[in-house]
């Protein structure tokens, strides 16, 4: 039976209580343990809403007398609003609300803002919003509203925001929080100590998610219970920002996702829209749709910070890393958000074996859109540098670049000193990707003609993956035996429900038919954390496998007491409960069940803490061989191979597509992704999908994955690691590495477009050497 | 998008006395509404906003038909570019114009979008396409790219606006020295692609020297010899759905040996298709080899200066260029 | 028209008849998805960007947002309802899920559309002509080789079906 223990703290703030949960010292399925329904390729469970149209998302919602709400927003990047008159708006026809400064509650909004001020800090900042009974009406009577705006000067990059007079974006200036500095080892005297350092720096854009399904809801306040259809990745965290945003308490504020059309990490949080729907319905007595359009979702909703990054490599002949140096900086855009960090500076300190390692972030803000997590946010960043500086040092020693990595192995998580808790999970990687792409035998580069084929290779970790506690899973089960698992973490497009079925389904030894799932519903189920990190299946899966147990212990001590045998020598297959030895006396689990009905088996499950001794990581290895034209700059991404250590594959189905749709968004960040602002008016210039290009089915290269499949045994009950956000860590350095076996050149700032390569074919003198 | 009254007349003239002394549908008057795929984006930024449209699509005498004859091939102006993409006389006789069809948009927007749209549709800039800005092109002052984003933007300098023209049929059309037909309250007149285009400036700020009340009919491609042979070819920043950052249209027929007859369009560096007369001399009755097209290919560009973002398209455009005519004349690509 | 800039048009959708009341700046996508509440074709750019409100028009894929529903009077329009019959799914449908042709099911309907499209029109495609039924279909999960795998198993699948 699950119980918990409760440390108690006693510190200057007061007493900290720390509850520990236990999963009831379940021993992990073993690497050889023939399992069943997990490790087997199911489709989705929700798959037939999906291709029928019938899947309900956040703005498919359709209630009585429900209103539709839009948002004025600031045209200028930094400005005071002088006037403010919605009175027009107001009377305008079908307008049920109107929400601005003028009447909202004082509400702070993100670390450092209100939910409306007088003072705007991006294009797109929120000055009014409305609701109306149609979306036509309501953007009608948006255009009644007046304001007059007194522009402020203002800056858009990082560089123009640390210049020495810079314009200040908040008055404690244009530094976010204080600059994050880790250090081991002397750094200095590692390079100094290093036959050859590497110095380069690198840039990476500023990418926009762009999900799909933009940010928003529908929200019903209805006497003093409020219901939010929202798009996020985390119900329980948009209940409690909300609840304490619009203050009701936490129990009158129920958020419901069924099915979300992407987040990719920017819906971890709760965002304005939500409140501001909220108050509208509030305001109006009627359900409030507010979706953002894919403007204000470019502009407001979060991107991955764009980051300036000095690299500094020693290591000695013979590849032995003997400093990592990095100094960081990345935009935070005008406010800080919350939700997982952008950690660029994590991967520096953990991939590598080295003694001496300094890394130095500095988050700088600039007069646009927050950022906000993105798929591996801080990863894919760091890793875009630091795997292409590794590859130059490679070349710098003439090691080959696998072989270099290799021999700065590191078992153990070395900023925490703990060892992994798969120590061979990168090693596999690269056992099994290059063994994949034929990394040994890879064609040489052509060093003639137009097009010229190169490969390259790049690594990563990832802090993520690992899960954590806590989280909650019930399971019941029906008179016909039939099973409903219920948890409050949500399906954000990874699969999750299916991999949960398929935990519970082996666990019970039922066929995955016989179990329902029901989650993305504060309502509904216990509270689970957010789905990002690429936690949610090692979170809520051991949570599951706990409930499970236990319902298979109350349900074979029923069978035992019916079949007249002590419990131990019961187990379940395929719905039918067997005694051992004796296979005559089989009964299906539904006979057992229908005896007590209607009492119902319940159980409850919990996510007990990760070991503390060791550190949960994942991580992965990718190979790519590219053609580059150097007359037109075209790159062709001929093909591409990957490996994962994400634990045991639950669900191979899913993880392949994980692995796919995540170096797909990779290829997008290597070759085509990057906000486009005018630095002199301070407008995004590409808030839309016309030219924010992101990857089309003609982009999308082969993929061969060549998983790992190593339950991770010390990590959790399931041995299932993530694989939401890895795969696309390393796509960006592996296609730059493969760029200079090329070509010859190296492109350091991201993304490698047309237009750069052709740059550096000029400068580097080749390309214009034949025209 | 702002509210509009919708008119579906029955015949041309209906149509266009609804367009005359209408404006030109910036604030209020009157716009045609064919495909509507330049239009409603336009409508939805809230950068025109038109007090009606009228629907072209039923009009008795606008067709889609694609006809060949003696006068030619002509191309009713409602032909959508799915049907030139498809249509089995275009793709034998003008494959080039067929692949520029093909090469545009999306299967999805060339099953909307019509030809005589696809002429008039309105530069991508994104400074024109954001509601914030006022620039030269809408009226204002100052042309924003000149001093700013301008990787997209225009080699010739022919214009206060340096916004490329975003068709790519009409490029094609061009090196096929096709002629537009135009209706207005006063008749139909029939003018080259050459000066139905043309560079905006003081006074016409748009791309087209078409009146407010004309209306196209058609698109015609005078004869030419069996032996002509075109090509079109698109850079992009991605594989497909994007506009042409350059494109090079050619046209050619080899006699003896020697080129006989060449036309060459570029697209992607002017505010309007552009026609590489200097490129044409160097090329027509000259033996093909790779130095001759490389020669070509400085020509067509001789005159083009670089703004600050735009200095690729150069290198881009060239090696288009050489690449359409070593594959016209069969000489080996590099 | 009515003096609020209203304007009655019928719609043909799935081969109902459905008679409404819009203003002509109404799309057809919002249209199905309000006034039809057919919210299985998604809105997402309303530029012609994504591919998400692709439906099909008299027998070929286009996009709803770019549309006026009083254009659509007398057009016979499908939307991913139409597809299924009952609660049976069409094989292009059943294909997408045995292929995983999806994550978020965001872009699905419109992926489907299209691909509905090509199949109507040439029932045995190579899986260049799949790809390309698809390049106007942004998926931002990147399912792309999964999409062109449902295309080509659906394809398969029709023409057993055709010689059974
Ligand atoms: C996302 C996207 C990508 C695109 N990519 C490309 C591309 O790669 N290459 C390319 O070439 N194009 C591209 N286009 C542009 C597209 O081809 C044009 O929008 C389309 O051809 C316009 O035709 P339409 O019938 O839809 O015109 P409409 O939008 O209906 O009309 C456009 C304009 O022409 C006027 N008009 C239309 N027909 C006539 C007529 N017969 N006589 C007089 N006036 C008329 C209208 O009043 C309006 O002002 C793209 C468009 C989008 C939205
Ligand atoms: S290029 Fe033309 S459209 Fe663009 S900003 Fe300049 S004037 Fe305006
Ligand atoms: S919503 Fe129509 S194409 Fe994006
Ligand atoms: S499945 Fe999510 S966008 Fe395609």
């Amino acid at each position: 039976m699950p119980a918990f223990r409760i440390k108690r703290q006693e510190g200057d703030d007061g007493v900290a209580l720390q509850l520990i949960e236990s999963e009831g010292d379940l021993p992990p399925w073993g690497p050889n343990e023939a399992l069943s329904v997990v490790g087997h390729p199911y489709p989705r469970l929700e798959g037939r809403e999906k291709v029928s149209g019938r899947a309900i998302y956040a703005s498919d919602i359709r209630l009585p007398g429900q209103l539709y709400g839009k948002v004025l927003r600031s045209p200028y990047p930094r400005a005071r609003i002088t006037r403010l008159d919605v009175s027009r708006a107001e009377a305008a026809p079908g307008v049920h609300a109107v929400l601005s400064m003028l009447n909202a509650p004082p509400i702070g909004w993100y670390q450092e803002g209100q939910l409306f001020e007088s003072t705007v800090r991006l294009v797109g900042d929120e000055v009014a919003a409305v609701a109306a009974e149609s979306e036509e009406q309501a953007e009608d009577a948006l255009r009644l509203i007046e304001v007059a705006y007194e522009p402020l000067p203002f800056v858009t990059t990082i560089a123009a925001a640390l210049a020495p007079d810079a314009p200040k974006v908040h008055e404690s200036g244009n530094i976010a929080g204080e600059p994050v500095i880790y250090e081991r080892g002397d750094p200095e005297a590692g390079l100094r100590q290093a036959d050859v350092v590497i110095d380069e720096r690198y840039e990476t854009p500023c990418a926009l998610h762009n999900a799909l399904e933009a940010h928003g809801g529908t929200a019903f306040w209805d006497g003093d219970q409020l219901t939010l259809w929202d798009s996020t990745q985390a119900v329980f965290v948009v209940r409690e920002e909300v609840a304490r945003a619009v203050g009701l308490p936490e129990h009158r504020v129920r958020v419901i996702k069924h099915h979300m059309g992407g987040g990719f990490g920017a819906k971890q949080i709760a965002w304005k829209v939500d409140v501001i729907a909220s108050l509208l319905s509030k305001l109006a007595g009627r359900p409030v749709q507010l979706i953002l359009d894919r403007e204000a979702e470019n502009l407001v909703s979060g991107n991955r910070n764009p980051t300036r990054q000095r690299v500094r490599l020693g290591a000695r002949r013979d590849g032995t890393l003997t400093a990592i140096v990095a100094e960081i900086a990345q935009a935070a855009g005008a406010y800080r958000t919350g939700g997982e960090a952008s950690d660029v500076s994590g991967t520096y300190q953990s991939l590598y074996r080295c003694p001496n390692v300094r890394t130095e972030q500095t988050a700088v803000y600039i007069n646009a859109g927050p950022a906000v997590a993105f798929r591996a946010p801080g990863f894919v960043e760091g890793a875009a540098a630091l795997e292409q500086a590794m590859d130059e040092l490679a070349r710098a020693l003439e090691i080959d670049p696998v072989e270099l990595r290799r021999r700065n192995y590191s078992e153990v998580d070395q900023p925490s000193g703990k060892p992994y808790t798969l120590p061979e999970g990168l090693r596999l990687s690269y056992d099994r990707v290059t063994e994949a792409f034929g990394w040994q035998d890879r064609p040489r580069p052509s060093s003639s003609g137009t097009k010229r084929r190169g490969t390259g290779f790049a690594a990563h970790d990832w802090v993520g993956g690992g899960g954590h506690d806590p989280g909650y899973a019930w399971i019941e089960m029906n008179a016909d035996g039939t099973v409903e698992v219920i948890t409050g973490t949500q399906d954000i497009g990874t699969g999750t429900r299916t991999g949960l079925a398929q935990i519970a389904a082996e666990e019970l030894g039922l066929p995955l038919e016989q179990i329902t799932l029901r989650l993305g519903d504060t309502g509904v189920g216990p509270y689970s954390p957010v789905s990002s990190g690429s936690a949610t299946q090692a979170t809520i899966g051991p949570a599951v496998r706990a409930a499970a147990v236990d319902l298979k212990r109350q349900v074979l001590d029923v069978a035992a007491a019916l079949l007249e045998v002590s419990a131990v020598r019961l187990s379940i297959e395929d719905g039918k409960v067997l005694v051992d030895g004796d296979p005559e006396r089989a009964v299906a689990l539904s006979e057992v069940t229908e005896k007590i009905a209607p009492h119902m088996l319940q159980a409850r499950g919990c996510r007990a803490p990760n070991p503390e001794d060791k550190a949960v990581r994942t991580f992965g290895a990718q190979c790519v061989e590219v053609e580059v034209d150097t007359e037109t700059g075209t790159i062709d991404i001929l093909r591409l191979a990957t490996s994962h250590d994400c634990g045991r594959i639950v669900n191979p189905t899913m993880v392949d597509s994980q692995v796919i749709g995540g170096i797909t968004q990779g290829i997008g960040f290597a070759l085509m992704e990057e906000r486009v602002v005018d630095d002199r008016l301070g407008i995004v210039l590409n808030a839309n999908l016309e030219d924010y290009y992101v990857p089309t089915v003609a982009d999308a290269p082969p993929i061969a994955h060549a998983p790992v499949d190593v339950p991770d045994l010390a990590a959790n009950s399931t041995g299932a690691k993530g694989i939401g956000e890895p795969p696309l860590i390393p796509t960006a350095p592996a296609i730059a590495n493969a760029v200079y076996d090329a070509i010859g050149i190296r492109i350091r700032e991201y993304p490698l477009s047309r237009q750069r390569v052709l740059a550096a074919l000029a400068a580097a003198g080749q390309g214009e050497a034949r025209s | 998008m702002r509210a509009f009254a919708y008119a579906s007349p029955r015949s041309l003239d209906e149509a266009i006395a609804l367009l005359d002394g209408a404006g030109d549908g910036h604030a209020g008057g009157t716009r045609l509404l064919a495909g509507g795929t330049d239009l409603l984006t336009l409508m939805q930024a809230d950068l025109i906003a038109p007090e009606r449209l009228v629907d072209i699509k039923r009009l008795a005498e606008l067709d889609d038909r694609i006809e060949d004859g003696a006068e030619g091939l002509t191309i009713g102006a409602l032909a959508t570019l799915a049907e030139l993409e498809e249509d089995p006389f275009v793709q034998s006789r003008y494959p080039i114009l067929a692949e520029a069809a093909g090469l545009a948009a999306t299967p999805q927007l060339r099953n909307m979008a019509t030809l005589g749209g696809n002429l008039l549709q309105r530069p991508r800039c994104w400074y024109f396409r954001d509601s914030r800005v006022h620039c030269w092109l809408k009226g204002g002052d100052l042309c924003y790219a000149r001093g700013g984003e301008n990787q997209h933007h225009a080699l010739f300098d022919v214009s206060p606006c340096v916004a490329v023209h975003p068709s790519d049929p009409a490029v094609a059309l061009l090196a096929l020295d096709a002629r537009v037909r135009l209706r207005g309250p006063s008749g139909e007149r029939e003018i080259s692609l050459g000066s139905f285009f043309a560079p905006p400036e003081d006074g016409r700020r748009k791309e087209t020297t078409q009146a407010d009340n004309e209306v196209i009919v058609a698109v015609r491609i005078p004869p030419r010899h069996a032996d002509a042979r075109g090509v079109y070819l698109k850079a992009m920043e991605r594989k497909a759905w994007a506009f042409a950052l350059v494109s090079v249209a050619a046209v050619l027929r080899l006699e003896a040996g020697r080129i006989a007859e060449v036309s060459v369009a570029l697209g992607g560096v002017a505010p309007a298709p552009w026609h590489a007369r200097d490129a044409e001399q160097v090329l027509v009755g000259a033996e093909s080899s790779a130095d001759l097209f490389a020669r070509a290919a400085d020509a067509a560009l001789t005159g083009a200066g670089a703004l600050a973002k735009n200095g690729y398209k150069l290198p881009l455009a060239k090696a288009l260029l050489r690449r359409a005519l070593a594959d016209l004349t069969g000489q080996p690509v590099d | 028209m009515a003096a609020n800039g209203f304007q009655p048009v019928t719609l043909t959708v799935n081969g109902s008849d459905y008679p409404i009341m819009v203003e002509p700046r109404r799309t057809l996508v919002d249209a199905l998805r309000h006034d039809l509440a057919l919210t299985g074709t998604k809105k997402v750019c309303a530029m012609g960007d994504c591919g998400a409100c692709t439906v099909i028009v008299d027998g070929r894929a286009m996009y709803s947002c770019l549309l006026l529903a009083v254009d659509c009077a007398g057009r016979a329009i499908t939307t991913i309802e139409g597809l299924a019959h009952g609660n049976n799914l069409s094989p292009l449908q059943e294909a997408f899920v045995a292929s995983d042709g999806f994550q978020c099911g965001f872009c699905t309907s419109g992926q489907i559309m299209s691909l509905h499209a090509l199949l109507q029109a040439h029932p045995h495609p190579s899986d260049e002509e799949i790809a390309r039924a698809v390049t106007g279909n942004i998926c931002r999960c990147g399912a792309y080789a999964n999409i062109v795998k449902a295309g080509r198993e659906a394809a398969e699948a029709m023409a057993r079906q055709q010689e059974a």
